[in-house]
């Protein structure tokens, strides 16, 4: 790994910070739906209204991702950190004491949209690949994402038994403490970080550099199709087991399935990403996804088989995060990380959007997921191959400034 | 660091995080998150 100027910032304490600042930002983020129950039936909304703020946050997590990117690499991440644990707190404490659905709306979905958009992956991960080696990147990468995959694994229960045990809006003023914590973190993050190669390109001239090259857009495809089939099959898996005849708990045991085996795959593939072509495992990855989604719609449904495949799924399920931004790294160089690999999160965002809403609408119009699945695997098979052509090899602009 | 001592401290944290991991996947097994666990589908 790199050095540093400063002394005590070293690789492990931003790795560590960095991990941490994710199973918050994450972690708080996952317990949303845990706050629909008690929140609509004190307020009197419907489902709707408050399904609502959320989807907008969503959204303006993902279209907050490339400016938080970009102010990060501008001004650096150490004070972007601050800004979005801020708005986040602010979001977090505002919605628990939001009387109408349009004070839900702006806290719950723009302030902890916005927070999420700089306290999440984009910027946190340009910080990390700025402070690793090339060889050591992708696994840095990896353990950064597993942090991810722990705090949404991680802090749903604690959500849970924080509203059992002191009611919603206190649960939520708990969280935002939680997030608070990543204000006095970001000053580790603060890395004042000095661009080597690309240092004389502008933000505009960079996404202008970006949008020329296919591999970006190989990319941000790719990231698409993540986005819809995490989104699809988080929402709607415990649905479909469960009209098939089985027990919520069964649904609720291949959720937590999933979040166990997301931390060992986020793991390996960032692993695997420094000793192997990162693009090689995209392909592996999507393609692996096909076969799952075929396989599991092919055999008879029963506890083990739904459990097998969320196991499997789990591995796959944010493995592909320390590739994609791995390879935005490599390619485009560091000076600009945090802003591109924002630009192909909005691309996954947008994808969690059409996941979540198109798995609900084919049901509602076909009144079974089988089509929706069906997209899902044609979706995998198609990121496969977007994944294949992807050129590994950095910009003639960082070759030569090497 | 004594490498027998690395060793030692190395395991007994992959044990506590295995312990860990393994306590909070039987958390997913509380009757209250069941039943909100309807609610995340609405919030992604």
């Amino acid at each position: 790994m790199t050095s540093t100027n400063n002394t005590w910032r070293t690789p492990l304490v931003i790795l560590t910070v960095g991990c941490i600042i994710l199973t918050l930002s994450m972690g708080v983020r996952h317990t949303a739906g845990l706050f629909l129950q008690p929140m609509t039936t004190e307020h009197g909304w419907s489902r709707e209204t408050f399904s609502f703020a959320f989807a907008l946050q969503n959204l303006v997590w993902g279209l907050g991702s490339p400016f938080a990117g970009a102010i990060a690499d501008r001004y650096g991440a150490g004070r972007t950190l601050l800004i979005a644990a801020a708005l986040y707190v602010l979001g977090l404490v505002l919605m628990s004491v939001s009387p109408t659905p349009l004070t839900l709306d702006l806290s719950a979905g723009l302030l902890i949209g916005l927070g999420l958009s700089g306290t999440t992956f984009p910027v946190i991960m340009g910080v990390i690949g700025r402070h690793t080696t090339p060889e050591k990147r992708s696994l840095a990468l990896g353990i950064a994402s597993a942090g991810g995959s722990f705090g949404q694994f991680a802090v749903l229960p604690i959500g849970q038994m924080m509203i059992s045990t002191y009611g919603w809006q206190s649960a939520l003023v708990l969280l935002a403490c939680g997030v608070g914590l990543i204000a006095p973190l970001a000053y580790a993050m603060a890395d004042g970080h000095k661009p080597s190669a690309g240092a004389g390109q502008s933000v505009v001239e960079a996404l202008h550099e970006a949008s020329r090259e296919r591999s970006f857009h190989y990319l941000f495809w790719g990231y698409f199709v993540c986005g819809f089939q995490t989104a699809f099959i988080m929402l709607h898996l415990p649905s479909y087991l469960v009209d098939a005849g089985m027990s919520a708990n069964v649904g609720m045991t291949a959720v937590a399935l999933i979040g166990l085996f997301n931390i060992f795959g986020s793991f390996y593939f960032g692993w695997a990403g420094g000793r192997s072509s990162k693009k090689n495992l995209l392909v592996w990855i999507y393609g692996l996804r096909a076969v799952a989604i075929f396989v599991f719609m092919l055999i008879p449904l029963s506890t083990a088989t739904a459990w097998i495949f969320a196991a499997v799924i789990g591995i796959l399920w944010l493995a592909t995060v320390p590739l994609t931004n791995g390879l935005i790294a490599q390619i485009f160089g560091l000076r600009y990380m945090s802003m591109l690999t924002g630009v192909v999160f909005l691309g996954h965002q947008l994808g969690s959007f059409l996941g979540a809403w198109l798995g609900g609408r084919i049901f509602d119009e076909t009144g079974s997921y089988s089509l929706a699945w069906s997209i899902s695997i044609g979706l995998s098979i198609l990121a496969a191959i977007c994944s294949w052509p992807v050129n590994e090899k950095p910009l003639a602009r960082l070759s030569a400034a090497t | 660091m004594n490498p027998n001592w690395r060793w030692f401290i190395g395991g007994v944290c992959i044990a506590l995080a295995l312990l860990l991991l393994a306590a909070i996947f039987v958390a997913y097994q509380m009757p209250e998150l069941l039943i909100d666990w309807a609610n995340l589908r609405y919030c992604g």
